[in-house]
């Protein structure tokens, strides 16, 4: 579930990473479920500060922030930490698991 | 524990379990995909590729340069179809130094690209991670 509202909220990002849209272009062009969940999406991913809103009249226009996203070193330690933290987790799991067994 | 370096980061995690088992999750395929990405297809040994799934969407791959059982692995690292960190651009070098009952894994990831040349290619190909991470990481929406 949290992989497929992912791949969405990626799919916003990548629509409207170079040209602003507006939430109808958006909802039109990600093949979401619902009108809500769009909306849900594109709240969340500016409440992250990853997407910036205009409003034009009754209009809403959206476009990727490009700075939050961050340089490519935060990214890629934020990644590696993340996974080797759960590389760590997995191996003293089954370091755990083969001392109970031996003894 | 995390250190600046020029094109290059460092991390160093202790991990509570023998250089064997933590080796073994680094080069075994089905024990890999559980702490990264959603599949894997490893090929451990020197000269092998492998080709990780990160989620669907981006797609990791590389050669393996190193393979030293249960010491040091070397490989290249890039993103297949990133404009500025392709497969074969970069290189991780993980280190594992046994310690009484533990282990201290080091892992560089070296020759990134500088900031000026990602920002001038990399427009339409956003990276995974980061804010991203976290957000995905809180309660879906639907």
């Amino acid at each position: 579930m949290t992989a497929i509202a992912n791949s969405r909220r990626r799919q916003i990002l990548r629509l409207i990473w170079d040209a602003e849209h507006s939430a109808g272009e958006i909802a039109s062009t990600v093949d979401d479920v619902s009108w809500p969940a769009v909306s849900q999406n594109l709240r969340l991913l500016k409440n992250a500060g990853l997407i910036t809103e205009r409003r034009q009249g009754t209009h809403r226009y959206y476009r990727a922030d490009r700075r939050a996203l961050g340089p490519l070193e935060a990214v890629l330690r934020q990644m590696w930490t993340r996974d080797l933290g759960r590389l760590r987790d997995l191996a003293e799991a089954e370091a755990r698991f083969r001392r109970r067994r031996r003894d | 524990m995390i250190e600046d370096l020029t094109g290059a980061i460092e991390i160093t995690q202790r991990i509570e379990a023998p250089p064997e088992i933590v080796f073994a999750y680094l080069t075994d395929s089905q024990r890999f995909v559980r702490w990264m990405g959603v599949g894997a297809e490893l090929d451990a040994r020197p000269g092998g590729r492998y080709r990780i799934d990160v989620d669907r969407v981006h797609v990791a791959s590389g050669e393996y340069q190193v393979v030293d059982p249960p010491r040091r692995l070397v490989m290249t690292w890039g993103w297949e179809g990133h404009p500025t960190v392709p497969p074969g651009s970069t290189t991780v070098e993980i280190t594992l130094t046994p310690e009484q009952d533990a282990t201290v894994l080091r892992l560089r990831h070296l020759g990134l690209p500088d900031e000026g040349e990602r920002r001038q290619h990399t427009a339409g190909w956003e990276l995974y991670g980061g804010q991203l991470a976290q957000l995905v990481a809180a309660r879906p929406p639907d």
